[in-house]
This record gives structure tokens, C-alpha cells and sequence, in this order.
């Protein structure tokens, strides 16, 4: 039954990580910048829910939207402090910008990785989950929270791209990330754009992190490892294509849910990085890229 | 225009010579540490020539490092072969490395270059993991010989092998090679007008960067007699190699030297802050980056030219 | 002390060409920049390649250069065939090329961007060769560069800048001469010095290809003029021919006029927009020189130049994209303050000639986008308002703006400009590129607007014949300044040969 057991868990990792990782190519697709400091939202994120509920004695739902609410916050201080100054710095040449944003959120995100580390500690937390009991289904024994989990994320994923095919507000911003000139010629202030497009990530980065607190845990060593992989998804999909981001990461989470429970948990890692490698190579652009 | 300019040597000459005399009076500890941090230094400065000048933005200079150090350290824990032949064998496998990662990386444009330098990194760290019974695995490789164990001796021959990379590095960067290679970082389209073949002197330079960062790798598992991920390979150590080169003045060669001296130091002195040390030194660099992108160095000679 | 005088060179042209171009062809995916051009360049000539935005002129120069490969067709020089070559072995081969906006090193001394055009392309090379400074001078006095040689580019006046472009294209000593825009951006004399410049190259027995959006520019200086439209040649010949050549005239000032002009009195006295004494500068180079215009309520008024005169450079003024000094009021409020997006929400629209559609989105979606602070009912109003105007659109309604022919998409790019019910609407060439049979369509279509609406419309073309029949004023502008101002009935009296 372990291919039932692949199905279910790739299923529920891979939600996860496409839920991020739709964040991130949203900030990339409408204002080009690559938010190296991602892992550190989602930990924040999650730490924030587990101190709420484990140490300060908020409910386990209230603790669950103090974490969100955090990642929401996080995200608006890393554009307003971080991202935004280097956009408008004078002294850096436009060439350069990219690598400045890059280095810069990288920065950021180690700072609030060593701050977590230092109040929290860098041990694993759980968040308490939402949800609890086990699920049995065909001899696979799941827990509902991992249930919960895929289903959460689906339900903020549809409610995404309703928005953005939808909904008038999301419908501007779509439009700006095919062509900012053009929005700004039909009246819409593209820095208020910029501020609801990493309001939104934080939320999708808030939920995220939360979740994966309560399925997986995360400490502060979890901060690299998931800017890597959401970078990857990202990639792999093509950056700016949130549909693409979707798919690479079930492609992503498919693979390294296989190689744990086939080969081993150790090499989780290799066949997607493998695989992204060659996509760098064959086809830079990923599998939807546009830019 | 000249290779080293009279004003470097002016004040180049005095700090090396106090540098060097530092181990009649300081204590082992601190001299241990400046070593560290002149293999660093060598580490920023190969990366600056790559990014100052041609112009490309390694985010990996870990997967270089870390090639030339485990390729020594293997072949002397292995096979038990002489440190010099070893280092040159570490060496070769970083360049041989670094040449076929730039050689299709550099087809690519925007951010995917910078992109796979890290892919690149993340995919040596998993190797070294998966094939723990020859390179140690997460614990680390040890190395049955080392370069001296005399605190001095290692530092007097990191301050020389930084002072002559320094020296040459310098000097690659203000010749015509080095010329054509800005102009190939800044403008490749109008350089290839010009008649300079781009994609050869990016590689070339390429080259260079992974032979010096890859000699450093190796001379410093030699020193400290072991090489790990975590101490250079993590992509927080790259991270700090960029740091470095940025605070002290990109495209300035000799700014990456300084600017890992001042980290490494900086962290020493903060240690007592326990963890709160790399949020403060990473602070201090986010700060440098948005209000002084030109580093400390950058501001010295920016005061020069206007 | 000796002054070496150069004998007067001689100026014959040798009969065989160095530089031949046959069947020269660069497809873009669906667009055809250049269709089968030939094209014959020879030793001590200067040959104008002359055409508008679109033309495929710089795209002709890329190809020459090795900085593009072509589709189809063949380059030689001097016997030796050279299309798709990369750029670094075309410039070996001998052929220099002066950009338009290429950037020196900004921390080496003029000098030293001399001498990097004189090094060879060796990666071994770690000592200077002092006989290439020696020429490296020599070049830098040859185009007047000898007082500033050691200073930085930072510091040097704009001709300067210019100077050292040429300086590098020409140091080693190349057959072939190719200058995209000479004169762009440079006064009066400065245009004397750089033409007296070239025309010591063509003496040299250099060939050189000039690049520019219009004959009138470097007439003076050319022996030939090659004029394209659209990918292909138009006409041929000596300047004053190809300026009277009539499918010239016709591509740049079209047929006959039939203006409708409304008197200037029958407006409010008080401007709607006033721009008065505007100067922009791009880096060194200046855009708009002291350019004043006003626009009355209700008004058409056609800002007519040649491209590169300025037009888009003062439309991007008026929307606050470019800084600017001088004054621009709307309405009486000043702009300065506002942002580009601001400044559309308070009614001035602009249809740039880049239309800036959102290519993936369908012509609805396209649409909806600009009505968007409208209710949904006023919208739909709006938009069967505009399928009127232009029914075309409504046909395409569902299709992608990415997929619809050159002339729909500017409809659709005005359609959606006027779903944001502008005050003021700036069109911005708005027929580059266009067929004379949409022309005709879009000429109707403002001409509806101009009748049922009371719509203020501020137009700017190269296209005579369209620019004039709805206009009621018309401004010249030309090279940065504004030079004439006056009704479309007086133009082609007082203007009109002048134009070309």
C-alpha cells in the first residue's frame, strides 16, 4: 500500500508547496524580484502560530491567525524596508538592481532566521493542529490534519485564481504583470500595486507556513531548504507563471515523497534538483515561463 | 596605465608589513582567526574579478571552494598523496568544474545564471551527503597531514598566499585582459562590435575565479585539517563571500579583502552575543547595501574621482 | 615647428563595391523587418540609409554588423562572405560601427576606451603595448578629443561623448564606416564639426552608411540615399531625388490635404493644457529645447515632426514620465507633483506608439481594464459606444489583443484609452506602420470622434496627410525646438516643401 501512501502525502506536501511557491512567482511575475528571505516568512509564520498557542495561551485558532497575520506583516516590512529602498536608491546602477534585491532579502532573511533562533530557539516546533484524529483509507492510516491541510490549500488556491480571472482588483494586477507601462496608462498607481501583491503573498506565505507548521514542524534551520525548494518549483514552473508553479510543484513534491519512501529519506532532495538542472540547461524558460 | 598603481603600494605596503609582524605579539587564537579570514579574503577577491568585472553574478562561489577543497582532501585521505600534488589536483577539479558549469551557464541571461551557480551548490552539498563513505558526509572529511602546526608558520603563509593573489588578481584586473572584460561585463553587444569575442573572456575569467577560490579551498582544509559543508559549502558561507566583496567595494579587487577581514573580525567580536552575532553582522551589511552600495572602499575612491 | 597640410584628397568613387548586400531578409516569428534588400556600398562614398521608425533600417545596420543574423539572403566585403558572422569577427573583417547610446567605461580615461578598441582579442595579454597608446593619441586628436583625453567620460559635454564613439569605431582603421544617428541630440555647429569628420573618412577612401529617420538631416553630407519603408526600398538615389521621389513624399506626408480646420477663436480663451518653456535631457543629450505648446477645450491640434524630433519625448513630459523643467498645467493645476498614473486618472490619456496592450488578454478584457472605475452598466455602454467607432473590434471581442493585425490593435489601443473618458487624448503616431487602407479606417474613426464628441485630442505624427485634415492647429517640431505654429491651410504653403 505504499502507493497509496505516496499518492496521499505527495498529495498534501505538494499543496503545501505549491502554495508558497505561488507567493513567489506572483512577487516575481509583477515586480521582478526574487524574495530570498521566503523560507523565513513561512518559519515566522508558523513560529508566531506555535508561540500563540503553546506559550503565550491563545487557542489553537486564534494562534493560527496571529500566524498568518505575522506572515502578512513580515512580508510588508520586507518590501517596505528591504526591497523597496533599492529600488529607489540612487546610487545603484539599474544593472545591478536584481542582484542588490537578491542579496538583500537573502540578508534580511538570515536576520530574522538568527532573531527566531535567539527568542525561540532552534529547535523543532509543531503547531498544534487544527485538526485531530487519523483517517483510515484502503489499509492507510493518514491524519485528518493532513487532510486538512490539502484541503486548505486547495481552497486558497481557487480562491487565488478566482480572484486574479475574477475579481476586477485581481484582474489590474494580472494585467500588470504582462505589462506594467500599460497599467500606469490606464491610471493605476503601480506603487499601490506592488503593496497589494506582497499583501497577498504574505497572506499565501502566512497560510503556508502555518500549515507546514502544524503537518511537519519547522525550526530555524527550516529557512534555507524551503527558499531553495520553493526557488525551484519556481524555476521549474517558470518564474512569473503562477499555473506553472502549480504544476512544477506537484512534480516536485511527487518526486521527493517517491524517493523517501522508495529509496530513502535522505536523498529526498536529488531527483528534483537533478531535474531542475537539466530544465536549466534544456529549457531555461521552464515549463510555462514567459519572461 | 599601470598594473599596480604607486599609490596602492604606498599604503598596501605598511599594512602587510604590520600584518606580518603581528605574530610577535598576538596571541594564537586571534592568528587562527586572521588566517581564516585571509583564505577568506582570497575567496572575495576571486569572486569580485568575476562579478565587478565580467560582470556575472556567482551565487554559488561555494561550489568552487568546495570542489578544490574536497578534491585535495579526498585524494590525501584516500590515497595518502603529498599536500602539493593534491592542491594541485583540488585546483584542477575546480576549474574543470567551474568551466563546465560556466560554459553552458553563460548561454543563459537575466537572473537564470545567478540561478544555476546556486543550483550548482545545492546539488555538490547533496553529492557530499549521499556519498558519505568518501567525502564524511554531513560529520566532515579530516585530513591526515597538514601545512604546519605552528600557528605562525600558517599565518605568515595565508597573509603571503593572499598578498600574492591579491597582487595578481589586481593585476589581471587593470590589464588590457581586464580591460576588454569590463567592457564585456558592462556592454557585451558593443564590445563584440569592438571585436572581442565575450563568451572566451567570460570563461577565461571564469577560470581564473575557480582556479584561486579552489587553491584557497584547498590550502584551508590543509590548514584547519578538516573540511565540512557547513564550514564551506553552505550557501551561508557563499552568502558571507558576497558580503564581503560588497561592503568592501565591488570592482575594486582588493575591497573583497578587506571587507572578509572586517567580517570575520566583526564576528569574533560580537561572539559573546551568542547567536545574535550573525543577525548583527548581517544587519550591519543590509545597512551598507542600502545606503553605501559602493562599499567602503567605494567611498574612498569615489571622493578621488569627483 | 612644421603644420602638415593634407593635400586635397581626391573624391572619386572606385566603381566596385567593397560592401554588397543581396536578397538581405530578417524575420521576426510572424513580422518581416527586411524583405530582399539590395544594396551596393562603395569605397569613398557616404551612402544615407534613410527611413521611419519601423523601417528596418537598424535593423538592415545589425545585420551588416553581425549583431543580428539574417534569415535569408548574402553580405559581402570585399569579395569575402560575411552574413551571420558573429559581431567580434565582422569587426575584425573590418567594419566599424559607431552606436547611438553606447556607454564608455566610465572609470578609465578616454585614453584608455581608445586603447581598448586598439587591443587585439587575446586573453594573454597583461602588458600594455606602448605603440598602441601612441595611436591611440594619434586617433584621439585626428576627431578633436586631444584637450580631454585624460579625463573620465563622467565629465565630458555630450559631442564629446560622440567623439570618442567615432574615436573607437574607426581605430582600426576599418573599410566600412557604419553611424547610426550622427547628429542626434547635437547643435548646430556641433553637426558642421561631426560632418566635416565624416567626410574625412569618405576621403580617407573609407565607405560609410549613415543611419537616420530622415533624409533632410544629412542631405548635406551624403552622396546617396537609400530610402526604406517596411522592411524595403522605396527609392534610390541622389538626395534631392529620393526627397522628391512621390512614394517618399507619400510615405512620409501622404496626398493631397483636405483640411477642416475650426478657427482658434471659437475655443475658450483659457488653455486646457499649457506647456510652456519645456527642456528635457536625456543624459547629455537634449530632447526639447524652451518647447511651448497650448491645447484649448475641445481643440485637435497635431504636433507634426519627423521622427526623433521630439514628439514622444513631449507627450512622456505632459504624462510626468520624464523629468522635465518648465512649466505644464492642466486645467490649471500643475503636473509636476503628480505621478504618471495620477496624472491619467485626472483625464489625460495617452495612446503610446508602443500601444502597450496586454498581449495575453482578449480585446474585452482589454477594454474592461480601461473602464475599470466604471459601474459594470456604464461600461457595457461605453464599450458598444466605441464598437461603432470601431466595429471591427466587436468582431474580435474574444480573441487575444496578441493575436489581432496591426491597425485592430491600435484601435483597440484608442477604444481602450477612450473607455477612460479622457478630458485630453494624446496619440502618439498613431499610423507607424500601418497600411494606407487602415489609415483610411482610422481617419474616419477620429473624424466621428471629432464630430460627435466634444473630445480634445492632441495628436502627434510624421504622417502628413493624416495629421492635418482633422487638426485645427498644428505645431512643427523639429530637432527639440518647436519652429512653426499656425493653422493646416497655411502649412503646406509655408512649411510643406520645407517639411521633407
Amino acid at each position: 500500500m505504499i502507493g497509496l501512501q505516496i499518492l496521499v502525502d505527495g498529495f498534501a506536501i505538494s499543496a503545501l508547496y505549491a502554495l508558497g511557491a505561488m507567493g513567489f512567482t506572483l512577487i516575481f511575475g509583477v515586480s521582478g524580484v526574487l524574495n530570498l528571505s521566503h523560507g523565513a516568512l513561512m518559519v515566522t509564520a508558523a513560529v508566531a502560530a506555535w508561540a500563540a498557542s503553546a506559550q503565550y495561551g491563545f487557542g489553537s485558532y486564534a494562534g493560527a491567525a496571529i500566524g498568518v497575520v505575522c506572515g502578512l506583516l513580515g512580508a510588508l516590512v520586507t518590501y517596505f524596508a528591504v526591497v523597496a529602498p533599492i529600488e529607489r536608491s540612487k546610487a545603484i546602477p539599474r544593472a545591478e538592481k536584481e542582484i542588490f534585491i537578491l542579496t538583500g532579502t537573502l540578508l534580511w532573511g538570515i536576520m530574522i532566521q538568527q532573531l527566531v533562533a535567539y527568542f525561540y530557539t532552534d529547535n523543532p516546533k509543531t503547531v498544534l493542529p487544527l485538526i485531530e484524529g487519523v483517517v483510515e483509507l484502503a489499509g492507510v492510516r493518514t491524519p485528518r490534519n493532513e487532510w486538512f491541510t490539502a484541503l486548505v490549500c486547495w481552497v486558497v488556491i481557487a480562491l487565488l485564481w478566482a480572484f486574479v480571472n475574477k475579481a476586477r482588483a485581481g484582474k489590474v494586477l494580472l494585467a500588470a504583470s504582462m505589462n506594467p507601462r500599460g497599467v500606469t496608462l490606464l491610471g493605476h498607481d503601480m506603487g499601490r500595486i506592488y503593496i497589494a501583491v506582497w499583501a497577498i503573498y504574505g497572506l499565501l506565505a502566512g497560510i503556508a507556513g502555518v500549515l507546514l507548521g502544524m503537518f511537519l514542524g519547522v525550526s530555524s534551520y527550516s529557512v534555507g531548504p524551503l527558499t531553495a525548494s520553493a526557488f525551484s518549483i519556481v524555476v521549474l514552473g517558470g518564474l512569473g507563471s503562477v499555473t506553472g508553479s502549480l504544476i512544477a510543484a506537484y512534480v516536485v513534491g511527487y518526486l521527493e515523497t517517491a524517493t523517501a519512501y522508495l529509496v530513502s529519506p535522505a536523498y529526498r532532495v536529488i531527483p528534483a534538483l537533478l531535474l531542475l538542472v537539466a530544465v536549466m540547461y534544456l529549457r531555461p524558460q521552464g515549463f510555462l515561463g514567459r519572461r | 596605465m599601470s598594473l599596480i598603481p604607486a599609490r596602492f603600494i604606498l599604503i598596501a605596503l605598511p599594512i602587510l608589513v604590520a600584518a606580518a609582524l603581528l605574530p610577535l605579539g598576538v596571541s594564537g587564537y586571534i592568528l587562527g582567526l586572521l588566517t581564516i579570514a585571509y583564505y577568506f579574503a582570497v575567496f572575495s577577491m576571486a569572486w569580485d574579478l568575476l562579478f565587478g568585472f565580467a560582470g556575472e553574478v556567482n551565487f554559488g562561489p561555494t561550489f568552487l571552494i568546495g570542489l578544490g577543497a574536497y578534491g585535495a582532501g579526498i585524494l590525501n585521505n584516500r590515497y595518502g598523496l603529498d599536500i602539493p600534488l593534491c592542491l594541485l589536483a583540488g585546483t584542477a577539479l575546480a576549474v574543470i568544474g567551474g568551466l563546465a558549469l560556466a560554459v553552458p551557464a553563460l548561454k543563459l541571461s537575466g537572473p537564470y545564471f545567478g540561478l544555476v551557480t546556486l543550483v550548482a551548490v545545492l546539488l555538490l552539498q547533496n553529492l557530499i551527503v549521499v556519498f558519505s563513505d568518501l567525502t564524511g558526509g554531513e560529520i566532515g572529511l579530516t585530513v591526515p597531514d597538514v601545512i604546519s602546526i605552528d600557528a605562525d608558520t600558517n599565518y605568515w603563509i595565508a597573509l603571503g598566499f593572499m598578498t600574492v593573489s591579491g597582487l595578481i588578481l589586481t593585476a589581471i584586473s587593470r590589464s588590457p585582459a581586464g580591460l576588454i572584460l569590463q567592457a564585456a561585463g558592462q556592454d557585451p553587444v558593443v564590445a563584440g562590435a569592438l571585436g572581442f569575442n565575450v563568451a572566451k573572456h567570460k570563461i577565461a575569467a571564469f577560470a581564473v575565479s575557480a582556479a584561486f577560490s579552489g587553491l584557497a579551498g584547498g590550502l584551508i582544509v590543509f590548514y584547519m585539517g578538516t573540511a565540512s559543508v557547513g564550514t564551506l559549502i553552505d550557501t551561508s558561507v557563499g552568502v558571507q563571500i558576497i558580503i564581503a566583496a560588497v561592503l568592501g567595494g565591488r570592482r575594486t579587487i582588493v575591497g573583497g579583502a578587506l571587507g572578509a577581514v572586517f567580517l570575520i573580525a566583526a564576528g569574533e567580536l560580537l561572539r559573546p552575543l551568542g547567536s545574535l552575532s550573525t543577525f548583527v553582522v548581517s544587519a550591519a551589511a543590509l545597512a551598507v547595501i542600502l545606503f553605501v552600495p559602493t562599499g567602503l572602499l567605494g567611498l574612498a575612491s569615489f571622493r578621488r574621482a569627483s | 615647428m612644421t603644420v602638415a597640410v593634407k593635400p586635397p584628397a581626391a573624391a572619386t568613387v572606385r566603381a566596385e563595391p567593397c560592401l554588397t548586400v543581396r536578397g538581405l531578409t530578417k524575420r521576426y516569428g510572424g513580422l518581416v523587418a527586411a524583405k530582399n534588400v539590395d544594396l551596393d556600398l562603395r569605397p569613398g562614398e557616404i551612402l544615407g540609409l534613410i527611413g521611419p521608425n519601423g523601417s528596418g533600417k537598424s535593423t538592415v545596420m545589425k545585420l551588416v554588423m553581425g549583431l543580428e543574423k539574417p534569415s535569408a539572403g548574402s553580405i559581402r566585403l570585399d569579395g569575402t562572405e560575411i552574413a551571420g558572422w558573429p559581431a567580434h569577427k565582422v569587426a575584425r573583417a573590418g567594419i566599424g560601427l559607431v552606436f547611438q547610446h553606447a556607454r564608455p567605461l566610465m572609470r578609465q580615461t578616454v585614453l584608455e576606451n581608445i586603447v581598448l578598441a586598439l587591443l587585439p582579442d587575446s586573453l594573454l595579454r597583461l602588458t600594455p603595448d606602448s605603440s598602441v597608446t601612441d595611436r591611440a593619441r594619434a586617433i584621439a586628436e585626428r576627431v578633436g578629443l586631444g584637450a580631454v583625453i585624460d579625463r573620465r567620460p563622467g565629465t565630458l559635454a555630450f559631442a564629446d561623448l560622440r567623439r570618442l564613439e567615432l574615436a573607437k569605431a574607426i581605430a582600426r582603421d576599418p573599410k566600412v564606416v557604419l553611424v547610426d544617428e550622427p547628429f542626434a541630440g547635437l547643435t548646430g555647429p556641433e553637426v558642421a564639426t561631426f560632418s566635416a569628420l565624416i567626410r574625412g573618412f569618405r576621403d580617407e577612401g573609407k565607405a560609410v552608411l549613415l543611419v537616420d529617420h530622415n533624409v533632410k538631416s544629412v542631405a548635406a553630407l551624403v552622396d546617396r540615399v537609400f530610402a526604406l519603408y517596411l522592411g524595403e526600398r522605396i527609392a534610390e538615389g541622389s538626395a534631392e531625388s529620393v526627397m522628391a521621389d512621390p512614394t517618399v513624399r507619400r510615405v512620409y506626408l501622404g496626398g493631397s490635404i483636405e483640411t477642416a480646420a475650426r478657427p482658434e477663436a471659437a475655443f475658450k480663451t483659457e488653455s486646457l493644457l499649457t506647456v510652456e518653456g519645456v527642456d528635457v535631457l536625456y543624459g547629455k543629450a537634449q530632447a526639447l529645447r524652451g518647447v511651448s505648446i497650448h491645447v484649448h477645450e475641445g481643440e485637435f491640434v497635431s504636433v507634426v515632426g519627423l521622427n526623433g524630433a521630439g514628439k514622444t519625448t513631449l507627450f512622456n513630459a505632459v504624462s510626468n514620465i520624464v523629468p522635465h523643467a518648465g512649466t505644464i498645467r492642466f486645467g490649471g493645476q500643475d503636473l509636476a507633483r503628480m505621478t504618471p498614473a495620477a496624472i491619467a486618472r485626472a483625464g489625460i490619456v495617452q495612446v503610446p506608439e508602443t500601444r502597450e496592450l496586454f498581449g495575453d488578454l482578449s480585446v474585452l478584457e482589454n477594454l474592461d481594464l480601461g473602464g475599470h472605475h466604471l459601474s459594470k452598466a456604464q461600461a457595457a455602454k461605453e464599450r458598444d459606444k466605441l464598437y461603432e467607432l470601431f466595429p471591427i473590434l466587436k468582431a474580435r471581442e474574444g480573441q487575444s489583443a496578441r493575436t489581432l493585425s496591426g491597425g485592430e490593435q491600435q484601435m483597440l489601443t484608442i477604444a481602450r484609452a477612450l473607455m477612460m473618458r479622457p478630458r485630453l487624448l494624446i496619440l502618439d503616431e498613431p499610423t507607424l506602420g500601418l497600411a494606407p487602407v487602415i489609415l483610411e479606417q482610422l481617419s474616419k474613426a477620429l473624424e466621428r470622434l471629432r464630430q460627435t464628441t466634444p473630445i480634445t485630442v492632441l495628436l502627434g505624427e510624421q504622417n502628413v496627410t493624416f495629421a492635418l485634415p482633422h487638426a485645427d492647429r498644428v505645431y512643427v517640431l523639429e530637432q527639440a525646438k518647436i519652429v512653426w505654429e499656425g493653422p493646416p491651410d497655411r502649412f503646406a504653403t509655408e512649411m510643406g516643401a520645407a517639411y521633407l
